[in-house]
């Protein structure tokens, strides 16, 4: 077969690696925050979770902020605020 | 970490890569989730707590780790043999998903050097990064998209003014591109270069027929597709999508407009040239042959309001696209450009109670900052200001003029066009 050469449109994302998270040796004592992403019912499972994780995990506190809506990041300094408070945090995706 | 409803986990995948941060922890729950009754969701809350409880403390995960690296030096494009044969061509593009569904034009090297001869800028300069797969956008990778399309060399300058205005902030690409609204992105062509290049501004000028329209809307397309990463049913992740997904543009009618046109408005010279970029998510036809200011403004007003409408529930920055004829009726009456938003703003308010259930609750979240206590019956402007709402005249004769949605959260940017 008779070819040619022609380019690979597809260019690569060089955005550098973070390093590793680090895991959590247990949840009990441990304060986890929910970004509410603002989607139909995420306010309601972060309810729920809340109460499990507090209840059955013996997490000491749970802190939850909501965006304004699904499609805009968070404020800077809500994400702040839960990077000071919190051992992990939660966000939400999807539908 | 990030809980996921289960048909959005290759999107929240692909994104964590795209950021540098590749392996966090999702925990999954059903799709769709947002629907599911109120007492259904403590049953998948505790499964998710029990996910969230195994990742963040790691027991028993065997999932790798990537380690941290640093930022790659920006490459050159490679080449690949491909088949000579037109058919068997576009058959090898087909199977690499480098292609929109129609036949590509061969990105050679002769043929991208030749539009590489159009910019005064280095091959390898960045010209932004796409969201959402973050794919560095620099002059040949552009270039090579451009040919793909059947774009003429010296559209080039367009492509890399668009290729600056989708990546600004505020225009929000990360959503257009990742959104299941059908969100196109819609370049107007404004200023001397429309004329120059030929970019329809009169008579179906959304429509079929020239050249520059045609490519140009399609070279964003597969700039967005290849590199921005946004593949239909990975990263895109629009329902239905639109037919202007495949090209979307347009040159303001300057010569028919009484106002200033769309890049003076917004503080450019009116001998320079721009693209402006919007993030629609269709055309509304309104067929309006009343003769008075205020007869037609009341229809456009009109056809603005409807319930499932983001730029109501968010305070948006949708478009009209006036006709001619339709902009001298509002010029005659003594109406400026400014004064045409102000009225059509005040016309257009809706009451929020016409949109119902979840969609009323994500207006309380998103708009009570700004509005204050929404009820049922509070007025929602469809932007927080009127001059929020774009205005271009474009299109030949008729009686027929075009409303604009756009998706949530973005607002038009316009970039200057320069070598």
């Amino acid at each position: 077969m008779t070819t040619q050469q022609v380019y690979d449109p597809v260019a690569p994302c060089l955005t550098a690696t973070a390093a590793p998270h680090r895991f959590l040796e247990q949840l009990s004592g441990k304060v986890v925050g929910f970004l509410d992403n603002a989607k139909p019912n995420f306010n309601h499972l972060v309810d729920d979770l809340a109460e499990i994780l507090v209840r059955d995990y013996q997490v000491a506190r749970v802190v939850k902020r909501r965006k304004r809506s699904a499609s805009q990041g968070a404020p800077e300094a809500m994400l702040q605020e839960l990077a000071d408070q919190c051992d992990a945090v939660i966000t939400g995706s999807g539908d | 970490m990030t809980v996921c409803s289960e048909q959005f986990i290759g999107l929240g995948r692909a994104q964590q890569k795209a950021l540098g941060f590749p392996g966090l922890a999702i925990a999954v729950v059903p799709h769709p989730f947002g629907t599911q009754a109120r007492e259904a969701l403590t049953e998948i809350a505790r499964d998710c707590a029990a996910q969230i409880a195994q990742h963040l403390c790691d027991i028993g995960s065997d999932e790798p780790v990537a380690a941290a690296s640093a930022v790659a030096a920006v490459p050159r494009a490679l080449l690949v043999e491909a088949p000579l044969a037109l058919g068997a061509l576009n058959q090898f593009y087909i199977e690499r998903r480098w292609g929109d569904g129609l036949p590509i034009v061969p990105p050679t090297v002769a043929a991208v050097d030749e539009m590489l001869q159009h910019t005064t800028l280095a091959r390898d300069t960045v010209v932004a990064t796409i969201a959402p797969g973050f794919g560095v956008a620099t002059v040949e990778y552009i270039a090579i998209n451009a040919v793909m399309a059947g774009c003429l060399p010296q559209y080039l300058p367009v492509l890399i003014a668009a290729a600056r205005a989708v990546a600004t902030t505020t225009f929000h690409l990360q959503a257009i591109q990742a959104t299941t609204n059908p969100a196109a992105v819609w370049l107007v062509v404004n200023g001397p270069i429309a004329k120059t290049l030929g970019v329809n501004a009169g008579s179906n000028c959304l429509g079929q027929g020239v050249w520059a329209n045609a490519t140009l809307g399609r070279a964003l397309r597969l700039m967005l597709q290849n590199i921005g990463r946004a593949l239909p049913g990975e990263m895109d992740r629009s329902t239905q999508g639109q037919p202007g997904k495949y090209l979307f543009c347009c040159a303001e009618n300057e010569a028919a407009s009484p106002w200033e046109p769309l890049h003076v408005e917004r503080g450019f010279a009116a001998t320079e040239s721009t693209v402006t970029v919007v993030g629609a998510l269709g055309t509304w036809s309104m067929n309006m042959t009343a003769s008075a200011a205020e007869d037609v403004l009341f229809m456009i007003a009109e056809t603005m309001q409807y319930p499932a409408s983001s730029d109501y529930v968010f305070g948006g920055h949708p478009f009209i696209l006036l006709s001619p004829q339709h902009a001298k009726i509002f010029a005659a009456a003594g109406w400026s450009k400014a004064e045409f938003k102000q009225r059509l703003w005040a016309a257009s308010k809706m009451p929020a109670g016409r949109s119902r259930g979840s969609e009323f609750e994500r207006t309380v979240t998103a708009r009570q900052a700004e509005l204050g206590q929404i009820g049922p019956e509070t007025l929602l402007p469809i932007t927080v200001v009127p001059e929020d709402i774009g205005v271009i005249v474009a299109g030949g004769t008729g009686s027929h003029s075009v409303f604009v949605p756009v998706s949530a959260h973005t607002q038009a940017v316009t970039c200057a066009i320069t070598a």
